[in-house]
């Protein structure tokens, strides 16, 4: 290659030397003698002088022959708007004929209701419902548009003064739904090009956040510090821009899918040590963990300012509907304007406004709520320590207990419907409402199914030793040939 | 008759990334940019006026081959990706071949291979280095190249 080149070379400086022989190189140009140069100079000014009169034209776009189209349309196979519907998608739900406290009417049956995030049991609190009429009775049930558009009532203002006051934070922000508020957040924050190390275990809203925000996303194991601090280092070793783009780490407080509880000391540790943002998502911790009910930030006694964005959906543990962000006051700010669920959404009806700030009041003045659902957790664990075919993998402080098998069929699809039929046996025979973790199919969570019970304040001793004897008495007789 | 209404162009580029190219004003900026840093080379490095000019075009073609022809898409998140397998110089113009600032472009580093090659006098290091930047320059604008990744080259993943 390099031999030809030079060849090449040899012989056009041959040539030229020739060429310098003519008697036309006499002239000056640029204070150089144009010498041989006559030639080449006079090529390029004629390739020059063709390129410029060229007539332009648009690259024609060929339109398809008949038989092409008839051939795209032969091989197109639509794809089904809904998954082919097999037997095991056949089946009932329960169908619940009153409110959701923690007893219920499900199916004509009076039953225990296990099924329901009502942790401090405030759902049909006699001053949030007075608070909720007094607020109908002013304003209505709708708001009639968007905050920046006419949908901003003074409730609103005062439940995010409330929300923050109650967390310490400098300033909150409403969402009219629990799960818009986490796929709103997210994207707000996180751009394309950015990095986000999220728990593989996240819940739905986060997960649709994540898609939404066409950031990087990079999953790290379950609740697994170790596999969190290898991601974060790999990140910042291998990628050298990774000092220049945004970094974040998605974490849930307890994990809706898995009821596991994240360890945020060692998260804030990691955090700070690799310099990333944390967004976490309070939704089922907010007035469950901690003393007072402040959540995970309380619990571990992290200062709340060190965590960047909190997030947490209102229709658990206070009873409402809708969820809200807090954060530092530019965190907030941000979001009037950018967060594609606050703008574009009608607000939060004021009636569940005012109910949030009442909730919040009930909570901070009766922390012995807080103390009962402790000891709840800790009964039903108890009460449900030897089932057979099996067992907790929840945290021990969780208010959702999560029971999985011991031994798996090995697809999870079957599994599930052996817990289907846990279940729907306890419902049946024992009228106590237990559910499985089933998930939408839009749902990209691996983790293994469970039977998720939802622990409540509401829920008396004897109540929880119903259940748990009713739950073992049905493993036992579904699942005797596990052991 | 006189034109009483003023006669509306249709909008040339409606691409943000390239539209500024079809301002009045740029070829004469673009010439005077060359020439200045011309002028800067010489008097910073004080080497001779060819030097200077091989300097000057070889890092045009540097720079502008990684800007025209090896970045794709646009930095505007507005258009919805439809660039993003299109490099600078295929956006240009809306894709139409031989406009009159595609013209511009092929022959600025032609001349500058001109003006660098007969300055240093079709001396030897220089004249290969010049030969080689015009040759990859002026191959990657020929029309025909349009949406072409010869040998893969920037092609995608």
């Amino acid at each position: 290659m390099a031999s030809v080149a030079m060849d090449m070379l040899r012989a056009a400086s041959d040539w030229l030397t020739l060429a310098f022989d003519a008697p036309s190189a006499k002239a000056v140009v640029f204070g150089v003698n144009i010498g041989g140069h006559l030639f080449v100079e006079g090529i390029l000014f004629v390739v020059i002088i063709f390129l410029l009169s060229q007539k332009s034209y648009k690259p024609p776009k060929r339109p398809l022959t008949k038989k092409e189209i008839d051939e795209l349309c032969d091989e197109w196979v639509p794809e089904p708007l809904i998954p082919k519907i097999g037997e095991e998608m056949k089946h009932e739900p329960p169908v619940l004929e009153s409110a959701a406290g923690p007893h219920a009417i499900v199916n004509g049956k009076e039953v225990l209701n296990f099924a329901s995030a009502n942790y401090l049991g405030l759902l049909g609190h006699e001053k949030l419902l007075e608070s909720c009429t007094k607020s109908l009775e002013k304003y209505g049930v709708g708001s009639c548009g968007p905050r920046g558009f006419y949908g901003t009532i003074d409730v609103h203002l005062d439940c995010e003064a409330r929300i923050a006051k109650f967390l310490g934070t400098p300033d909150s922000i409403l969402y009219s739904y629990g799960l818009s508020t986490m796929f709103s957040a997210i994207p707000a924050f996180c751009k394309k090009g950015d990095v986000i190390v999220a728990d593989e275990g996240v819940h739905w809203g986060i997960q649709n956040g994540l898609q939404l925000s066409r950031s990087t996303i990079v999953y790290f194991k379950h609740n697994d510090m170790e596999s969190l601090r290898k991601t974060l280092e790999k990140i910042t070793q291998e990628n050298k821009r990774a000092e220049k783009v945004r970094r974040y780490i998605v974490v849930e407080a307890v994990y809706q899918n898995s009821g596991q509880i994240s360890p945020l000391d060692e998260i804030v540790r990691l955090k700070e040590k690799y310099r990333f943002r944390v967004l976490l998502d309070e939704s089922n911790s907010l007035g469950v963990l901690g003393s007072s009910g402040r959540g995970l930030t309380e619990r571990y006694k992290v200062p709340v300012e060190k965590i960047d964005i909190i997030t947490a959906a209102m229709g658990h543990a206070l009873a409402t509907e809708g969820g809200f962000c807090t954060g530092s006051a530019r965190v907030i700010d941000h979001q009037r304007l950018s967060s594609s669920g606050y703008v574009f959404s009608a607000s939060l009806p004021p009636y569940l406004a005012s109910a949030a700030i009442t909730a919040i009041d009930v909570v901070e003045e009766n922390p012995d709520l807080i103390t009962k659902l402790k000891e709840n957790i800790a009964l039903l664990w108890k009460g449900l320590s030897g089932v057979q075919g099996l067992q907790i993998v929840s945290d021990p402080e969780s208010p959702i207990l999560f029971l999985r098998l011991k031994k798996s069929t090995g697809s999870s699809k079957d599994d599930l419907q052996l817990l289907e039929v846990i279940a729907d046996h306890v419902l049946k025979e024992e009228s106590v409402f237990v559910v499985t973790s089933k998930r939408s199919t839009l749902d990209k969570c691996n983790l293994p199914v469970g039977i998720r019970l939802f622990i409540s304040a509401g829920h008396s001793e004897s109540d929880l030793a119903r259940a748990a004897e009713a739950l073992k008495k049905v493993a036992a007789s579904v699942l005797h040939d596990e052991e | 008759m006189a034109n009483f209404f003023v006669k509306a162009v249709p909008p040339t580029d409606l691409n943000r990334n390239t539209e500024w190219f079809t301002y009045p004003g740029v070829w004469t900026t673009y010439i005077l940019i060359l020439f200045f840093s011309w002028l800067m080379v010489l008097s910073v490095f004080g080497c001779s006026p060819g030097m200077a000019w091989t300097v000057v075009h070889l890092s045009h073609s540097l720079i502008t081959y990684h800007f025209f022809h090896w970045k794709k898409g646009t930095p505007f998140a507005d258009d919805q990706g439809i660039y993003n397998r299109l490099t600078w110089w295929e956006q240009i113009d809306s894709g139409k071949q031989l406009t009159r600032n595609r013209k511009f472009l092929t022959v600025v580093p032609v001349v500058l291979y001109l003006i660098a090659s007969h300055t240093t006098d079709y001396q030897h290091p220089m004249l290969f280095f010049n030969t080689l930047a015009v040759f990859v320059l002026v191959v990657a604008k020929f029309p025909h190249m349009h949406k072409v990744r010869i040998f893969g080259i920037n092609a995608d993943q």
